[in-house]
């Protein structure tokens, strides 16, 4: 997730390097039409008509999504709520940890180091009950599926976040540090005006894929029928028997929300004007 | 009731083992086909024209774009669609983790590859060695060196979202640990011990994975 290298030029550089010898009108052919992709279509095309029972197609009924879209586009708001919600707490507690970590406060380092490990390395879905069922027990609160749900996302995210701002803080260059330190800033100016502004411009990238992984964990929380994207889209399917066509329609939307998300990081990162 | 009745867990260690023994299959075999569809996706997309290219692309931005979770639930369902016959849970499993998997790998190892530097290739070309050999000992040894920390990554994330595999029944840990929890109302206990055997598995990784980095960021200074 987090060490996923992204890449941010969409024309490849090994691709001019391959001799490329083909001239004029014939070059412009083979670049929309080539014969392996060709084969590939034709052999995906035999394999899809095949493969695929034609008959059951024809029973689909989409017009049940017309019916219920009420309910599914408020699931859909739930969802982004949800994500939204958990990553912006996450965000807060994580620029805090990050902060604690950078101070090298002996003792509590090793605390936090601890904390952002152990919610790092197990599954959200573990978290998830481990939080619904396990808190109560511990505490004695007992926890709404809804307040749980958000709890364990963000937990996880706080800690994921807390290395992301960790890495965004160690890449302000040194001589911000220097100069905050030779004007004998205060602490508070020197984290907020100066070297907070500039983590968070670095943070963006690495914050949009966390983004688009949480709005996917979020379908997890469909285990604990939240009523967010997944609880709903289960609910109507199991009420309609139409599961085909309701789980399409649900994964077309995520992917929707997921695509809009990158698309809007992207713009986010060109107008903060990250280094790059 | 104790808080934490650790004999709990010891009792049911067997039942938990069967559970641990599915989570590896999941994710031993769904590394190893998305290594297969990631590396196919990745040279589509680089040595690939037109088509073929927008084709892996898509391939990639479906497959990462929509939930786990969703994805198994969609391919459970569809049985009927594809093949007319109804998957087992884990074949549905198996095979949307695998269609995941490959899609992160083909990103990373394009970017690998698109991370060594375009001298190198240039230089051996025009030394005349073949292009075979170009890629087989040039390119491709040097991408791996790079792609290391997020190829264990990718296999970390694989072990966690084999958790998800226990929505649509596979009984793997985190199914596992329901039903036996489910008889016994000892949820705390099972959930903490499968929380243990998930950190026990994906905390040496991680931390191979930043000693790596952490080396490979040296050298390169």
């Amino acid at each position: 997730m987090e060490t996923t290298p992204t890449i941010e030029d969409d024309d490849s550089s090994i691709v001019d390097v391959v001799p490329n010898t083909a001239p004029g009108v014939l070059r412009q052919v083979r670049q929309s039409l080539d014969p392996v992709s060709v084969i590939v279509l034709v052999a995906i095309a035999i394999g899809a008509y095949n493969f695929i029972d034609w008959s059951q197609i024809g029973t689909l009924d989409f017009g049940i999504i017309i019916k219920f879209w009420r309910p599914l586009a408020t699931a859909a708001g739930m969802t982004i709520a949800i994500t939204a919600a958990a990553l912006a707490c996450g965000l807060v507690i994580g620029i805090v940890l990050a902060i604690l970590l950078e101070l090298r406060i002996g003792f509590l380092r090793y605390v936090l180091n601890a904390y952002i490990e152990i919610w790092r390395n197990t599954p959200l879905i573990v978290q998830l009950f481990w939080v619904h069922f396990g808190l109560p027990m511990l505490t004695g609160i007992s926890t709404t599926a809804l307040q749980s749900g958000l709890l364990a996302l963000t937990l996880q995210s706080s800690a994921y976040l807390a290395d992301i701002a960790r890495a965004g803080i160690q890449a302000v260059p040194r001589g911000q540090w220097d100069a905050a330190m030779a004007l004998s800033l205060p602490a508070r100016t020197k984290w907020l005006e100066i070297i907070l502004p500039q983590a968070l411009k670095v943070m963006i990238p690495p914050l949009g894929n966390l983004a688009v992984s949480f709005l996917n964990g979020s379908a997890l929380l469909g285990v604990l029928s939240v009523g967010e994207l997944m609880t709903i889209s289960t609910r109507i399917s199991d009420y309609t028997s139409k599961p085909i066509e309701i789980m399409t329609v649900v994964a077309l939307i995520y992917l929707a929300i997921n695509v809009a998300t990158t698309y809007l990081t992207n713009r986010l990162e060109r107008f903060a004007g990250a280094p790059r | 009731m104790k808080l934490f009745e650790f004999s709990e867990v010891v009792r049911y260690l067997p039942e938990l083992w069967v559970g641990l023994r599915f989570t590896l299959l999941l994710v031993f075999a769904s590394l190893a086909i998305g290594t297969v569809i990631g590396l196919l996706v990745c040279f589509g997309r680089l040595l690939g024209r037109g088509l073929l290219v927008r084709l892996c692309a898509i391939y990639t931005t479906i497959f990462r774009g929509i939930p786990e979770a969703v994805l198994m639930f969609w391919l459970y369902y569809c049985g009927p669609l594809l093949g007319g016959v109804r998957p087992s849970s884990l074949m549905a499993a198996l095979v949307a983790m695998s269609l995941y998997v490959g899609a992160l790998l083909s990103e990373i190892f394009r970017g690998g590859i698109l991370a060594v530097p375009r001298g190198q290739a240039e230089a051996a070309r025009s030394l005349g060695v073949p292009e075979f050999w170009v890629w087989t000992s040039v390119i491709l040894p040097q991408a791996f060196r790079i792609v290391i920390p997020a190829l264990i990554g990718v296999a970390a994330l694989t072990v966690k979202v084999s958790g998800i595999a226990s929505t649509i029944g596979v009984t793997e840990l985190v199914f596992q640990a329901n039903v036996i929890g489910g008889q016994s109302y000892r949820y705390f206990e099972l959930f903490t011990a499968v929380g243990v055997f998930y950190f026990l598995i994906l905390f040496p990784m991680s931390m191979i994975a930043k000693g790596y980095e952490r080396r490979l960021m040296t050298r390169r200074k």
